[in-house]
């Protein structure tokens, strides 16, 4: 009886802070959406359930003749999608060296990555520039991608090596004896068990250029080249007669997709952070 | 041994091949940079085939009537395109310029003159004096630096008061009378005027109109040595602004995000009046607001509010290979018949004589607000040691907003920050 | 001692004549392979020569005449040529050791493996390098590159009065930290803000796992239902673009007309606080807004730890009669805690760089009087400033590096407590 009672207690706390986080983490983003529907553009005015509801913001950035907004939606999921391709690819043919071969600079490259994540470098922003100039790919998509490929390279490679790491070599072992090459074991082996990384890493890839406005505004010259981040910063930076509303409408259309993969990717996401996490 | 010895020798010799190769390319060199090949025989040096300018945001509209005609009167062909003013300009110049893909002409606020010079971005222009005089004398003024004109002016613009008609019926003469009004008027979430004077851009205009001055001002050449913003007007007018503050307007509109919740405000129509500048207007109008424009109202001790006057001027930039067409570009744009369209186009207030006078700016309210407001405004300050000033400004001024500090206290220390970060980051010329 | 294995010097002529890339091979007879070093040799020099010229010239001058000289793009060029400089000496090494390698295995009467056997041998031990090159190639031009530019930026006097194209940049040596140190402007701000910023980043850092870690382990309760649902809400803020987060944030805070004074505190009764205008609440809020944005990464490793840990473990305590407490503390944290700890660790360095948060939620402000940054700057933004309203890079950049510094040996110096550096196979 006693132990039921208890049990009841437990429960009941911990669904009460259950719901209390709920409500702390909806709010906010229940807000935004209630903002987008809102008719004027300020903050102040913006209630979560608007008087008079309108989807006159929505309108607006569709519009192709009045917003780039289309536009840069589309560029965004470009450049996403080719620096998640990319990063995956070289991510893991970084992180499957790294841990299954044992070769001279191994050690050092390992520490090595793990320092270059930590240093900023928006000091360094008029060097990418003067690369990109060199390589003649300023204003272009290209360029950015490559600089989001390679900056993805150095933590991305840690989870997945840390994953990799808990695939027992035996299984690499025996197909080598049955005759099979580096490539067909990398391939036809290790990556389909290392799925669940794989998607965890895409998923930061793909999400990661939605959220930089510095490097893409420094690249991107051209306003049919933007990206959504470097539009949508645009419509709130302005000091004077900032377009809220607008804004908030745009980050919804935003979180939506990524929130959406987030979620179908979720059961990849817990086993394959946490057995990168705790190896590596 | 050997093997070590053997290789030694031969990267000591490939050593020796690059420490070779280093020096020589001194006199090989000049290639990167063809800037002085265009020489002047008297008159105009050969046309190039297109010129190429960076204008204001959504301000291309007005530009393009004009360059079309430039291209039919010159047979250049001129390209543009819109890059923010404030800052992407210069920033994007910086880059953009060396690397010979930047503009021939750009467009800035007047007070980056000193910092562009400095960097060497932008060159000075020389045009005839039947040229200069169509312009207004403060805004050529603020094209000026150390004594040379970097640019012609395109529009001037300084905050003005803005009230809405439907709460307000005529512009107040007085800020006193502005006072009493919003006395009665504020209440719940009803402002009667509200302004931004946490920023020193618009705190100016009080500070300055009891007796304040950022530079002293000698004959044309500000004097960085000498800061007027802790004299005992200063502090009368930052004493003004602290009660202002303290019994009318809310925090809400202090800070970073002020500026927006402000235009948010006045939008919704529970704001009666503030204080704003032209740039304002469309977005005013648009939220469906009857607006009103005036001077600003006179302060207690008589004087005007002297505004922050901007100008925003065409220049050309230093690494323009046809600096000459390029002078001629922006004389163009800036002529009576230019300015006049621009005017029409935009709303942005010309600084040319023969304009303001012109029925078409003396019949639009917030034109001739401007323009009477003009009168009263100073320049903003366009030598670099201005970027000093703006920070620690701010700083009091936001202390002083939220009642932290006394205005005297505030503004000492921010007159000290400001001469050791001048010393500091400006060594003496 | 070993020369009198030798019955002929082939590898020493092949080394030799291996100083022009791939004439060694060739003596070797290895064609193939030699015209390859050969003609690589010679399109190295071909595309890169113009670069390297002007490249190392720039970058020990940084330019000779005003104007025709843009220092700083030929410092860059100058690291460029540098790195290009050093991938054509690794190749150049190898083509080398090639050469001699072979030379030597004739020397030694044995027969010169043939093209297909090399490429074998290649395959094999070089299997590893060549996965990994065109990621570390990436990685030099876009991460490392940059960061040699901001540490060879710290040695420059590149400021307002020192701009290209109006004037020459030089190098100065150790000027700038001389002068971080010497100049009241400078060191009196500086204290302040490191304050703040180890604060900042314990605070927040450790509220973020704190809460993620507990979270978990109330979701992952056996009998809790619903668990699904509820991990699918408590992932929410790590699917919306962090920016945006933080700016809708800061309009909530709003200190007039926020909902959180506004709508919420109100309904409690609770007069409004000052969200943006006093610095502690400030902060108060920075480090709230962090947890919201930061525990979702957390809260999804725990989850993963948890379902990891195996039963007995709990039920084996419960024979012995531990509480739940005592299950908590002397189970599930310690490995928690042992399992997640490297991946922490980067957390806390994210958040001493946070520049997002601190810039966009209220521009490192409210004002504090007497220094030169504000209440919530922590150094990276107050750097920002700095660069920003006096065109100061140079010092800008030398404080990046002492910062860097800072932060990288204070990592690496935790990671190697870490287990998995402890793990001889692991590293």
């Amino acid at each position: 009886m006693n132990m039921k009672r208890q049990k009841m207690i437990r429960l009941t706390l911990s669904y009460a802070v259950i719901l209390a986080m709920t409500i702390i983490i909806v709010y906010p983003l229940l807000w935004v959406v209630g903002s987008s529907f809102n008719p004027g553009q300020s903050l102040s005015g913006s209630k979560m359930i608007p008087d008079h509801a309108t989807v006159a913001h929505y309108k607006e950035l569709f519009d192709t003749s009045k917003s780039d907004y289309l536009i840069w939606y589309a560029n965004s999921l470009k450049i996403s999608t080719l620096t998640m391709i990319f990063s995956v690819i070289l991510v893991s043919l970084t992180a499957y060296s790294f841990s299954r071969y044992r070769f001279v600079g191994r050690q050092n490259g390992l520490i090595t990555f793990l320092v270059l994540q930590m240093i900023p470098n928006f000091a360094a922003l008029i060097a990418i520039y003067v690369l990109g100039l060199l390589t003649k790919l300023i204003d272009t998509h290209l360029g950015l991608i490559l600089v989001y490929v390679g900056g993805a390279i150095p933590m991305n490679t840690w989870l997945m090596k840390g994953y990799l790491d808990t695939i027992p070599k035996e299984l690499d072992e025996s197909a080598r004896i049955d005759g099979a090459g580096h490539l067909r074991i990398f391939f036809q082996i290790i990556m389909p068990l290392a799925k669940p990384i794989i998607a965890v890493i895409a998923l930061f890839t793909f999400i990661a250029p939605f959220g930089d406005f510095i490097l893409a505004s420094v690249l991107l010259r051209s306003k049919e080249k933007f990206t959504l981040a470097v539009g949508l910063y645009d419509l709130v930076a302005k000091q004077f007669g900032n377009e809220f509303t607008t804004f908030a409408a745009g980050s919804v259309l935003i979180a939506l997709p990524i929130a959406v993969l987030f979620l179908s990717f979720q059961k990849y996401f817990v086993s394959g952070l946490t057995a990168g996490g705790t190896k590596g | 041994m050997k093997k070590a010895v053997s290789i030694f020798s031969s990267l000591a010799l490939m050593a020796g091949v690059l420490a070779g190769c280093g020096p020589d390319k001194d006199t090989t060199e000049p290639k990167t940079n063809e800037k002085n090949t265009t020489t002047t025989e008297n008159g105009m040096p050969p046309k190039p085939e297109k010129l190429v300018v960076w204008e204001d945001v959504k301000r291309g509209v007005a530009l393009e009537p004009a360059i079309k005609a430039f291209e039919q009167k010159y047979g250049i062909k001129v390209e543009y395109k819109e890059v923010e003013m404030a800052t992407k300009q210069r920033d994007q110049l910086r880059l953009d310029g060396p690397a010979g893909t930047g503009p021939d002409v750009i467009t800035v606020p007047h007070d980056q003159i000193g910092q562009l010079v400095t960097e060497g971005l932008i060159r000075e222009i020389t045009v005839d004096q039947s040229v200069l005089d169509t312009f207004t004398e403060s805004s050529l003024k603020a094209e000026t630096y150390n004594g040379k004109l970097y640019g012609l002016p395109k529009a001037v613009e300084t905050p003005v008061f803005i009230y809405n008609k439907k709460l307000m019926d005529k512009a107040p003469a007085t800020m006193d009378e502005l006072y009493q009004f919003s006395k009665e008027f504020t209440k719940g979430d009803k402002y009667g005027f509200l302004a931004l004077w946490d920023n020193f851009y618009f705190a100016h205009g009080i500070i300055a109109g009891m007796g304040g001055y950022v530079f002293k001002d000698n004959n044309g050449t500000l004097d960085p040595k000498d800061i007027g913003l802790n004299n005992d007007g200063a502090v009368q007018g930052t004493e003004y602004i602290q009660k202002w503050y303290k019994e009318l307007f809310p925090k809400g509109i202090i800070g970073e995000n002020g500026g927006s919740t402000m235009d948010g405000l006045f939008n919704e129509g529970k704001v009666a009046s503030v204080m704003n500048g032209p740039w304002a207007f469309q977005g005013m109008r648009d939220a469906g607001i009857d607006i009103g424009v005036a001077p600003m109202p006179t302060l207690p001790n008589g004087e005007h509010v002297k505004t922050f006057m901007g100008v925003k001027g065409w220049h050309v930039s230093a690494f323009s290979k046809n600096p000459e067409w390029a002078t001629k570009l922006i004389e163009f744009l800036t002529n009576e018949e230019n300015a006049k369209k621009r005017f029409e186009l935009t709303r942005e207030i010309p600084p040319v004589k023969s304009l303001i006078n012109d029925p078409l700016i003396a019949n639009d309210e917030g034109a001739k607000a401007v323009a009477v407001q003009s009168q009263y405004a100073v320049p903003m300050p366009n030598i670099p040691e201005m970027a000093e000033v703006w920070g620690p400004m701010a700083t009091a001024l936001q202390l002083v907003a939220n009642q932290k500090t006394e205005p005297k206290k505030a503004l000492d220390e921010a007159v000290k920050t400001i001469k050791t970060n001048i010393e500091t980051n400006h060594p003496s010329k | 001692m070993e020369t009198s294995m030798y019955r002929s010097s082939h590898r020493k002529i092949a080394l030799c004549l291996s100083i022009v890339p791939g004439l060694g091979q060739l003596y070797n007879r290895q064609y193939v392979k030699g015209a390859f070093f050969l003609i690589l040799a010679i399109s190295y020099y071909i595309v890169f020569a113009d670069l390297l010229d002007i490249g190392l010239w720039g970058i020990v001058t940084l330019g000779e005449v005003i104007g025709r000289d843009h220092s700083i793009f030929l410092l860059v060029e100058g690291i460029l040529a540098v790195i290009i400089l050093v991938f054509g000496l690794g190749v150049y090494a190898f083509n080398l050791y090639d050469a001699y390698k072979n030379g030597q295995q004739r020397d030694l009467g044995l027969n010169i493996s043939s093209l297909r056997e090399q490429y074998h041998v290649l395959i094999d031990s070089g299997f590893p390098y060549l996965m990994i090159s065109p990621g570390f190639i990436l990685l030099v031009f876009v991460v490392v590159f940059p960061i040699i530019f901001v540490v060879l930026l710290a040695f420059t006097n590149y400021d307002l009065y020192h701009s290209p194209p109006a004037k020459l940049v030089d190098w100065v040596g150790f000027q700038n930290f001389i002068d971080l140190v010497k100049l009241d402007l400078w060191r009196k701000t500086f204290v302040n803000v490191l304050a703040w910023t180890i604060v900042w980043t314990f605070g927040a850092t450790t509220l973020q796992i704190a809460l993620g870690i507990f979270l978990a382990i109330i979701v992952n309760q056996k009998d809790l239902k619903g668990k699904a649902i509820i991990r699918t809400i408590f992932i929410l803020p790590w699917a919306v673009p962090a920016f945006v987060s933080i700016l809708i944030f800061s309009g909530m805070f709003n200190e007039s007309f926020g909902v959180i004074n506004k709508t919420i505190l109100a309904s409690l009764g609770i007069d409004p606080i000052d969200w943006m205008t006093d610095p502690f609440w400030t902060k108060v809020a920075l480090i709230l807004i962090q947890s919201w944005l930061g525990f979702p990464f957390i809260f999804a490793m725990t989850t993963g730890v948890l379902q990891a840990i195996p039963d007995e473990l709990y039920e084996a305590a419960i024979v012995d009669g531990a509480t739940a407490w005592q299950k908590f503390t002397k189970i599930t944290l310690p490995l928690v805690l042992y399992a997640v700890a490297p991946i922490l660790i980067t957390q806390y360095t994210f958040n001493f760089n946070n520049f997002n948060i601190i810039y966009l939620f209220n521009g490192g402000g409210p004002a504090v009087s007497g220094q030169n940054a504000g209440a919530t700057d922590i150094l990276i933004s107050w750097i920002y400033r700095l660069t920003m309203t006096s065109a100061q890079y140079s010092k800008a950049a030398a404080i990046t590096l002492l910062l860097s510094l800072v932060v990288v040996s204070v990592a690496l110096w935790q990671f190697r407590k870490t287990k998995s550096f402890k793990e001889e196979d692991m590293m």
